[in-house]
Parts: structure tokens; C-alpha cells; sequence
């Protein structure tokens, strides 16, 4: 369990880190998301005893990073993966983190295999390896010591779809045997998927926070909808404003301003068979795009702090 | 893709927020040493350093025997030998001194090693006495060569082999190449970057204080300037150790170029003391409250 209690972290005048607190709670994957220089890595690097904390401060399962004896036999960091020596073969960084942590070699080679790393590619130096080859090997050092906590920053970042998908499932089975993880992301999608918990932070501010259904709730712009497409798109739309649900074109099918159930009902009683149905709501994506936009560099195309 | 998963974390009791922590007893120092011994010699450069700092003692003490074979010259004293062998020594072990520290910055490694070891104090100490040993067997190695190459030069000249290094001498010797290396260590931890500290290192000991060789700055100051004698003692850590170290008849000869006497008494510890204090003390302290403080990303 991670405790995040009113941290403040400032460069000079100017605040990465506002009061920000929060939990990762042990048995769940939390997500920590928020656009590019929201304070995501301050936070993290706060969390390991890297960066001096302004004010507050974080623990650890109750204690400071400094006070956690072999700390990478607790927790697990991957805060930087290219911040290794670009002439150390990947076996041997492993290995020099295995020989801190006190751990046998074996280890080394559990994780590699974990990780999916070859034997050749662990004889590689890491300057030779691929953007996806150092975050995975970042992972197995993250690993190594079997930690019961894991702090990840990015570990998504280079992993191709295969990769995102197997550290999706190695991240969910280190929660449900009672890990904590946090891990960030600015790609909402990447995180949506694992998160238990998402944190999201925007301009060094914490700007919600909750499960999926929580934020989506509490923030939502309240009525539901649903994109839906049918062998017969005119009759149903028909049906569903009959129905009194607002119907406009949207790409092959429609956007109906009502439940799916609603507008499953409606194509049930006007006897059309539908091809595609589902959620077409405020996703999550808007949501946060919205909650961040103050702290977006980009302007959206289509305002979507609307 | 993907193998056996890892063994479960240890299982968090209910939601008792609290680290079990008492099966894990804090890493052994000694293990930090041996991982910071590691990290010298495990990268190509570090194996480069090592292997063109044995080289280069080897290839000096060959070039000198050579000399002594080929041209009609009396072979050197082991105090030559001292002399000379010890200039590539205190070329080279400082250089790991200071990349010991600076590299971990320069490739980024700091948030690893930081992140495993959270008492940065350990961290720094376990660098010292890795590179202080590193030091010690490259020094051991040019006192075997010196050893070796005063008798071969000997031999080679047809003489009997001069012994002439005194205790004194040798210890002074030796202080000084750790104090270059502790010198190295301190300048890698004030500037956290190697080009800054090796510049600032060689700047130092090559240009200012000069060699047996090349005199430095500092040394031709000292010997043609009263004012120079005055302050440069207190400045320079050769000048000031140069009383303690130098034979009877070459303080004879110096002292008769200073116009003044080599004060090896209370005044001449003083110098020492002092030199030392600002080109060895003041950075290591220094260096280490900056790292000790220092956000490391
Ligand atoms: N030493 C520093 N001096 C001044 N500003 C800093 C310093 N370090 C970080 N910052 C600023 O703090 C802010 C937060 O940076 P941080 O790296 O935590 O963002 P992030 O959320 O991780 O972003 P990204 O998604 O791009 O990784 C940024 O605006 C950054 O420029
Ligand atoms: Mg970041």
C-alpha cells in the first residue's frame, strides 16, 4: 500500500507537485494518469527517496522508502528504463541489481525468461537493444526482488501490442495474489484496461479519482448513450425517436441518446436485427480529456471541455 | 512470450497497511562493495582502464630497461624506479576515481543504485573502498615492476642493485598517490561529471603542480618568487610534501635554488595539512553533501 499525503514538490517557483494525495491500495492495479509534465514521474521518484519531497510525504506500507532495510525486496521501481549503463549487457544489469538485493543468479535467469528476453539478447549491451527490449528488461529488474509493492512509470512505453497484453495479465495476477501496483501513463487506453483505480492528475493536481464506473459517474454529463447499427438503420431510428430518444447519423450506424437496453427494446419492437450495439457514452477518454484540458498543451479539435 | 509467472508476492494481510520488513535485515556493506567492485569492471571502459593502466607501467618500466641495455647509462636507483612508475599511477587510478562516481550519472544508473540502496552515504563510502582497493593492487603492481626492474637493471648494467628508497620516502610516496585518488574521488563528487572532474584533475596536478618531469606552475613560482615560497606552500600539495620526500642531497640542491630552507618541522605539517585539506578535504565533504542532497533523475 502506497500513501501519497499532501505532497508538494517545487523547483523554484514553480509547483510540479500541488497537495497531492492519494492510496494504492494492496490488491488492486492502480493507474496513475495524466498528460505530459502533469508530475506523474515527481510523484514516483518522491515515492523511492529520489526526490526531495517540498512538503509532505509518502510511505510505504506504513514506512519511509529510507527505512524499508533491501528495499528491492519490497518494492519494485521501474522508473527510467533507459537509465542504465549503455555498455552493461542486459544480464549483467540484472545481475548487479540480483548481487545488491542478495539474490541467487538463478534469479536472474527466472526473470529474463519472464520477460521474454533470449539468452542472445541478454548478452546484448543495452545500447544495442530496442525501445521495447529496455522496458522489458526494466520490468524484470522491477521484478527481481519479488516485491510485494511495484511503482512503474510508463512500462507500457515501446511494448508491442503482445507485450502491453502480457504485462496487462502480469500486472492483474501480481494484484490478485495481493500486490500493490501503481503504475502511470498519459495514454488513457493502456491504463483503462488493468486500472482497478485510476488517479488522474493535471498540472501537478489531482483532478479525480476512483473506479471507472466512479469517475465515469461523478463526472459524466449524466444521460447514457449508445452507438448502434442495424441491416435497417432508417426504421430504427424511426422507432427509437418514436421512442422520444434523440437519433443523429453516426458513421455506418446512429448515436442514440438512451441505454443500450433502450435501444435494444426499441429494435426488439420494431423487429430490426441489429449488427453492432454498444456503449457510445462519454467514455472515459472524453472524460479525461475534459478534466485535464486547463492543463492540455494541445487545443482538442473539437473543444472538448464542452 | 511469456514463461512462469513469479512466485506470489508475500500475501498482505486483510488491508493492514503495514511492510513486513522483518525477515529482510538491511544489505551487508560488504555486498554493496562488491557490487561498486563489479561496476568497475564490467563495462568495456572500465576493462580498457584497467588493461592500459597495467599496460602503460609495463611498457615504462620495459622502455627504461631498454635504455639501460641499449645506451651506456647507469641503471636507475629504486627511488628512480619510484619515481617514474608512479606517474602513470597517479594518471590513471584517479580517472577511476572519479568515473566510479560521475558515471553513475553521466549513464543515469543513480536512480537504480539510489533506488536499492536508499542511504546514498553507503553508497558513496562502498564506492571509496572499492576504488581504494582497485588503487591498491594498481599500486602494488607498479611496486612489483619497480621491484623487478631494478634488479633486471641492475643486472643488465652489470651493478649492484641501489636500494635507496627510504621508509620516509615510500610512505610519502604512497600518501601521496591515495591523496591524488581520494583528490579524484572528491572532484567526481563535486561536479558529478566526469569531462568537469578529470579536466579540474589533471588541470591541477599537471599544470599547476607539475611533475618530476615537467615542473608545474605553481613549482616554478615557488622556486623564482619570495612571495611564491610564502603563499604556495600553503596552496599546493607537492610543494608542501616535497621536504618530507625528497633525498638529503636533492634537498641540498633545492634548498640552494630556494635561497631558503625546506622546513620539515611544525610549519612544514602545516602546509601539508592545509594543501591537503583544500584539494582532497574540501571537496570530498563538499561532494558528498551535494550528492547526499542532489534530486537524482
Ligand atoms: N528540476 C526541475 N526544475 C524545474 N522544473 C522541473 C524540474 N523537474 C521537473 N520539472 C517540471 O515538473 C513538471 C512535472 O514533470 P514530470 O516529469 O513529473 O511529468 P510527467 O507527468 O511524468 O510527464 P510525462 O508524461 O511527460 O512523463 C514538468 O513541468 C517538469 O518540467
Ligand atoms: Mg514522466
Amino acid at each position: 500500500m502506497i500513501t501519497v499525503d499532501r505532497l508538494t514538490v517545487s523547483y523554484g517557483g514553480f509547483t510540479a507537485v500541488d497537495d497531492v494525495s492519494f492510496v494504492a491500495q494492496p490488491g488492486r492495479v492502480t493507474g496513475f494518469l495524466g498528460p505530459n509534465g502533469a508530475g506523474k514521474s515527481t510523484t514516483m521518484r518522491v515515492m523511492v527517496g529520489l526526490t526531495p519531497a517540498t512538503h509532505g510525504h509518502v510511505t510505504i506500507g506504513g514506512l519511509r522508502y529510507a527505512d524499508i532495510p533491501n528495499p528491492g525486496r519490497h518494492v519494485g521501481t521501474l522508473l527510467d528504463a533507459s537509465a542504465q549503463h549503455a555498455g552493461r549487457t542486459g544480464r549483467e544489469i540484472l545481475t548487479l541489481g540480483a548481487q545488491t538485493m542478495g539474490l541467487p543468479k538463478t534469479r536472474v535467469d527466472e526473470m529474463l525468461a519472464l520477460v521474454g528476453l533470449t539468452d542472445s539478447e541478454a548478452k546484448r549491451r543495452l545500447r544495442n537493444y530496442s525501445l521495447g527490449m529496455k522496458q522489458r528488461l526494466g520490468i524484470a529488474h522491477a521484478l527481481l526482488g519479488d516485491p510485494s509493492v511495484l511503482i512503474l512509470d510508463e512500462p507500457a512505453n515501446g511494448l508491442d501490442p503482445a507485450g502491453i497484453r502480457w504485462m496487462r495479465g502480469l500486472l492483474k495476477g501480481y494484484a490478485d495474489r495481493g500486490g500493490t501496483v501503481l503504475l502511470s501513463s498519459h495514454l488513457l487506453h493502456e491504463v483503462e484496461q488493468i486500472a482497478d483505480e485510476m488517479i488522474l492528475i493535471g498540472h501537478g493536481r489531482i483532478v479525480a479519482q476512483g473506479d471507472r464506473a466512479t469517475l465515469l459517474a461523478s463526472n459524466g454529463t449524466g444521460a447514457a448513450t449508445t452507438l448502434v447499427t442495424s441491416l435497417d438503420n432508417d426504421a430504427l431510428a424511426a422507432a427509437l425517436g418514436a421512442a422520444g430518444h434523440a437519433v443523429a447519423a453516426a458513421g455506418p450506424g446512429l448515436r442514440v441518446t438512451a441505454t443500450a437496453a433502450q435501444v435494444g427494446q426499441a429494435a426488439l419492437d420494431a423487429r430490426v436485427v441489429l449488427t453492432d450495439l454498444r456503449d457510445g457514452g462519454q467514455n472515459l477518454e472524453d472524460l479525461f480529456l475534459e478534466l485535464t484540458s486547463s492543463t492540455q498543451r494541445d487545443v482538442l479539435p473539437n473543444g472538448a471541455s464542452a | 512470450m511469456s514463461a512462469t509467472l513469479p512466485p506470489p508476492p508475500p500475501p498482505v494481510a486483510g488491508h493492514v497497511p503495514t511492510l513486513d520488513v522483518s525477515g529482510t535485515p538491511r544489505t551487508p556493506f560488504t555486498r554493496l562493495i562488491g557490487v561498486e567492485w563489479r561496476k568497475m569492471l564490467d563495462t568495456r571502459a572500465g576493462v580498457w582502464l584497467l588493461g592500459i593502466t597495467a599496460g602503460l607501467l609495463a611498457l615504462i618500466a620495459g622502455i627504461v630497461l631498454l635504455i639501460v641495455a641499449l645506451a651506456d647509462v647507469s641503471p636507475p636507483s629504486a627511488n628512480d624506479w619510484l619515481n617514474i612508475l608512479t606517474i602513470p599511477v597517479s594518471m590513471l587510478v584517479p580517472v577511476m576515481a572519479i568515473t566510479i562516481v560521475t558515471q553513475e550519472w553521466s549513464q543515469r544508473t543513480a536512480m537504480v543504485t539510489f533506488a536499492l540502496e536508499s542511504s546514498r552515504l553507503r553508497v558513496v563510502l562502498a564506492k571509496l573502498v572499492a576504488v581504494m582497493a582497485l588503487g591498491a593492487a594498481t599500486i602494488l603492481l607498479a611496486l612489483v615492476l619497480g621491484l623487478i626492474g631494478n634488479i633486471i637493471g641492475a643486472g643488465l648494467a652489470g651493478t649492484d642493485a641501489n636500494w635507496n628508497v627510504t621508509a620516509s620516502t615510500f610512505g610519502w610516496a604512497m600518501a601521496t598517490q591515495v591523496l591524488y585518488l581520494l583528490m579524484g574521488f572528491g572532484f567526481g563528487l563535486l561536479l558529478l561529471s566526469s569531462p568537469a572532474a578529470l579536466a579540474l584533475y589533471y588541470v591541477y596536478v599537471w599544470i599547476l603542480e607539475g611533475g618530476v618531469i615537467i615542473p608545474g606552475i605553481m613549482y616554478v613560482l615557488w622556486i623564482a618568487f619570495d612571495w611564491g615560497q610564502a603563499i604556495l606552500p600553503w596552496f599546493s600539495m607537492r610543494i608542501a610534501m616535497l621536504p618530507f620526500q625528497i633525498g638529503d642531497s636533492d634537498a641540498a640542491s633545492l634548498e640552494n635554488d630556494l635561497g631558503a630552507n625546506l622546513d620539515t618541522g611544525a610549519l612544514g605539517l602545516a602546509h601539508v595539512f592545509t594543501s591537503v585539506l583544500i584539494w582532497v578535504g574540501l571537496p570530498l565533504v563538499l561532494g558528498t553533501i551535494r550528492l547526499l542532497r542532489a534530486e537524482v533523475k
